[in-house]
């Protein structure tokens, strides 16, 4: 029940927080910017406009006692404007790969999407890079429905493995989760690539979905 | 949810500070009237809070930028129980830490505060008395700073002493006090020196690398962007040069911006008069200019957008007009009927078309929905609004559908209320902006680079001001020109503004102009807070909606008078506003060795061969800088 009903960010000492540049990939019309505006400012537009150009926002997040200032960054998802789109790939920390559970091509476009996003990005390990794959509008009837959990966990078992989670920006489940453990996501990384030494060589991400992306275990439930 | 005020100190609170929402509404003005305060956390110390107490929807007002509202008089008129007007009205919570800046306009009755990442918050409005006591209380909690180029502004300034310390402390590089690790660096010097060096350097290297990585980011995202908004010259002396056209930051090249008044609306009476009786429009450049200065009344939108945009022909008659009309009803129906005939079967073997309609469809539904017009489910417009957007992927294939072409279509549908027209204003407007929307997006690359020479001419400082910021490309402006200021403007002022900009007066491309004269009412925003690239971004996105339309044409058309009355305005800058250039096209001919002529206010030009200007400009000797390598391209 933390009061996410203000627009501003709640953390002092700004400059103290690890800065994560964040980007939101997908086709057009997953809702990309709808699941940014629910994080951001917990708040659900039906009608907003489709993304122009670039938008981002900012956001404090608290996560296992650290604060991190997320800047996400939200572009327009139509191929005509993929030049001036890719740019601000460079320099990304965290990328969420974003398909809406009702649209099928959406989904099936991910790999373009993961690919242009590497490419561009100039990211050297693909295969460590802390993606995160969305499926949103899982708040629409099950008969609308196109792409189902398993298969799209199936996806990122091919792909890296990267985290999933089911969301809905209209009715706010695991918005914030899915941000969460985005960030968790990279600072496990991180504590790796830091400690290239320590610990054993299990790599705890593929340890993950198991407990985290369970998808099915929080559809239509509300955020805490 | 409301437990604002249940933890903290209260410092300071006026109530009856309205906001005028800064989401896309813009059908209605709604402002919410609530209370701001500043209230000090034990956790994360000061902040400035604005609360609502209701909202109002005021629909009488519409003309005012601010309603006055009594809120106690209006209550009847409030609709705080309805969720969508509500979630306008969210409370906001600045950090007294993050604030970078405030301005106070308006009798000093408005307030707008500004982030250090570039967020510009909602604009504040003191109805009950001004904002003084409020800048006051601010002032008490903060060291602030009186811009000396723009008197409205405050800059709350970075503290200097504690800065490096700061970063230092919080990087916790150092298990001890700064000023103990730099002592012991001293002492230990004389013992280690080599060893003592590489170990605080390396620390301090560390800190260094942290400290640009940001930066270094962003100049990395720029410089992408920049070559991905250079046009693809064949020249290869072209190349570099797409943003470094003038530098003038030398000397004032322009003369005093005149004031440009506008004027009221064209009438209905005065639409007669400018009709003979067989309905050819006469004095049409009278008439145009009429528009240009005050647009036309709501009313006869319906009939002069369709001459304004090519779709009737000035000299045609009432008879002309009603077979035209006919056989452009004919041909629509023949076009629509091309894609409804598409059969399931057909569209799933037909990609390009199935992307196409795939594309409409979700746009649509994003298109003004709060405008009651488009308003609801299943709403018959929305189905219009899509069918003339298939309709155009007929006509121009080849083209396509291409995001913000609803954004276009909309107003002028809006206006028109039925298909047929509608349609073919849309083809009128789509004729003047279509090189926006190509694959290459060279239309756009284009125009950011023109906007970027106009600008260097107009405001040198600002100019040089963005090319240090990673900016020079002008990408900010992007969505402006895309659809036109469709996304910056309520709806009533974007269809004002565009049959302005359809009359083609005062100059080609004088919406560049207004880019400019927007970025003149921001530039000392912009550089005052030291604002970078992402800052600038964001700032440039936040002004939606809060642009004053008519000071911004007055300006742009004052910008305009500077720009031909100027005595060395760049040739380059002269073809992008239809000037003729002032060496004229002979020069490039005449294969002579470099002229000079001297012009009596001591401005010196040097003109060479190939296009290569040389104008220099200094305060001491009286000269004016002005370097080109032109490349012949522009047009
Ligand atoms: N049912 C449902 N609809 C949603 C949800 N999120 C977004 N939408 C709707 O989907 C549409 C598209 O959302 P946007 O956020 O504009 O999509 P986008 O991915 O940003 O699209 P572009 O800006 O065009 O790239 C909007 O009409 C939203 O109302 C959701 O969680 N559930
Ligand atoms: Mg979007």
């Amino acid at each position: 029940m933390a009061a996410p009903n203000f627009q501003g960010r709640h953390m002092r000492q700004p400059s103290k927080n690890t800065l994560l540049k964040v980007v939101i990939l997908g086709d057009g019309g997953v809702g990309k910017s709808c699941l940014m505006n629910r994080f951001v400012s917990n708040h659900f537009d039906e009608h907003s406009f489709h993304t122009i150009g670039v938008e981002f926002l900012n956001k404090d997040i608290e996560i296992n006692g650290e604060v991190y200032t997320l800047q996400i960054w939200d572009t327009a998802g139509q191929e005509r404007f993929k030049s001036l789109r890719t740019p601000f790939y460079r320099g990304s920390d965290i990328c969420l790969l974003t398909y809406a559970v009702d649209d099928r091509t959406s989904f099936r476009n991910l790999a373009l999407w993961r690919n242009e996003f590497l490419y561009y990005a100039d990211v050297k390990e693909g295969m460590t890079f802390p993606f995160l794959v969305v499926g949103n509008k899982v708040d629409v009837s099950s008969e609308q429905r196109e792409v189902s959990c398993e298969e799209a966990r199936a996806w990122c078992m091919e792909n890296g493995n990267p985290p999933h989670v089911e969301t809905s920006a209209k009715d706010a489940t695991n918005v914030e989760q899915a941000f969460s453990l985005a960030v968790e996501s990279w600072a496990h990384l991180e504590a790796k690539l830091d400690r290239p030494y320590i610990g054993d060589t299990v790599d705890l991400r593929r340890q993950q979905p198991e407990q985290r992306s369970s998808c099915c275990l929080s559809v239509g439930g509300n955020t805490e | 949810m409301d437990e604002l005020n249940d933890q903290g100190v209260e410092l300071y609170s006026h109530h009856g500070v309205l906001v005028k929402s800064q989401n896309q509404i813009r059908d209605d003005d709604s402002h919410c009237s609530g209370t701001l305060s500043i209230i000090e956390y034990s956790g994360i110390g000061k902040c400035i809070e604005w609360k609502p107490t209701e909202v109002l929807v005021d629909s009488e007002t519409n003309d005012q930028e601010w309603a006055m509202v009594n809120a106690v008089g209006r209550r009847n008129r409030t609709s705080s129980g309805s969720n969508e007007s509500q979630s306008r009205c969210r409370s906001v919570r600045i950090e007294v830490a993050h604030l970078k800046s405030f301005r106070v306009t308006r009798n000093r009755q408005q307030v707008t505060l500004m982030e250090r990442d570039g967020t510009t918050h909602s604009v504040f409005f003191f109805q009950h008395g001004n904002a003084d006591c409020f800048v006051a209380a601010l002032k008490g909690n903060i060291k602030t700073v009186r811009s000396k180029k723009d008197k409205h502004l405050y800059i709350v300034p970075d503290e200097p002493e504690s800065q490096l310390d700061r970063s230092f402390a919080e990087l916790e590089l150092f298990t001890e006090n700064t000023t103990d690790v730099v002592w012991k660096f001293v002492r230990n010097l004389h013992h280690r020196p080599y060893e003592t060096t590489l170990e605080t350097f390396a620390k301090l290297t560390d800190i260094w690398l942290f400290k640009s990585s940001e930066q270094r980011r962003e100049e990395e995202v720029a410089e992408l962007l920049n070559r991905s908004l250079t046009l693809n010259e064949t020249s290869a002396d072209a190349i570099g040069e797409e943003y470094a056209v003038v530098d003038l930051r030398n000397g004032p090249l322009l003369p005093p911006r005149p004031p440009a008044p506008r004027g009221p609306p064209l009438s209905i009476e005065q639409w007669a008069q400018f009709q003979d009786e067989d309905g050819h429009i006469v004095e049409v450049e009278i008439l145009k200019d009429i528009i240009f200065r005050g647009g036309v009344v709501p009313n006869l939108r319906y009939e002069v957008w369709k001459f304004l945009l090519g779709y009737f022909p000035w000299d045609s008659t009432h008879a002309d007009r009603q077979k035209l009309r006919k056989q452009k009803v004919e041909e629509y129906f023949q076009m629509k009927l091309q894609w409804r005939s598409i059969t399931p079967g057909q569209e799933q073997r037909f990609s390009d078309y199935r992307e196409r309609k795939s594309l409409v469809e979700k746009d649509v539904n994003r298109t003004d929905r709060t405008l009651p017009f488009f308003a609801g489910e299943n709403n018959e417009n929305l189905m219009l609004l899509s069918d003339i957007l298939m309709t155009y992927v007929m006509y121009n294939f080849d083209l396509g559908y291409v995001q913000g072409m609803s954004d276009l279509l909309s107003p002028i549908l809006c206006v028109m209320t039925n298909e047929v027209d509608a349609f073919w204003c849309f083809v009128g407007f789509m004729d003047k902006v279509c090189s926006n929307f190509e694959l290459d997006q060279a239309g756009m690359k284009q125009q950011l680079q023109q906007l970027h020479c106009l600008l260097s001419v107009t405001l040198p400082d600002l100019s040089a001001y963005l090319e240090k910021h990673e900016s020079g490309n002008m990408f900010f402006c992007f969505r402006w020109l895309l659809v036109l200021f469709k996304r910056e403007f309520s709806y009533q002022d974007i269809m004002r503004l565009w049959e302005v900009l359809w009359t083609d007066l005062p100059c080609p491309n004088f919406h560049l102009l207004l880019c400019v004269a927007v970025l003149d009412t921001q530039q000392h925003i912009l550089m005052e807070n030291n604002y970078g690239f992402t800052e600038i971004l964001k700032h440039i996105n936040d002004l939606s909606l809060h642009i004053e339309l008519d000071s911004t044409l007055s300006k742009a058309e004052g910008i305009y008078h500077q720009l031909t009355s100027a005595i060395c305005l760049p040739d380059v800058a002269r073809k992008i506003i239809g000037l003729d250039p002032l060496g004229g096209p002979d020069t490039l001919e005449q294969k002579e060795p470099l002229q000079t002529t001297d012009i009596d206010n001591g401005l010196k030009v040097e003109e060479g061969p190939e296009s290569l200007e040389t104008l220099t400009f200094s305060p001491r000797t009286g000269e004016v800088a002005f370097e080109r390598s032109l490349n012949l391209n522009y047009l």
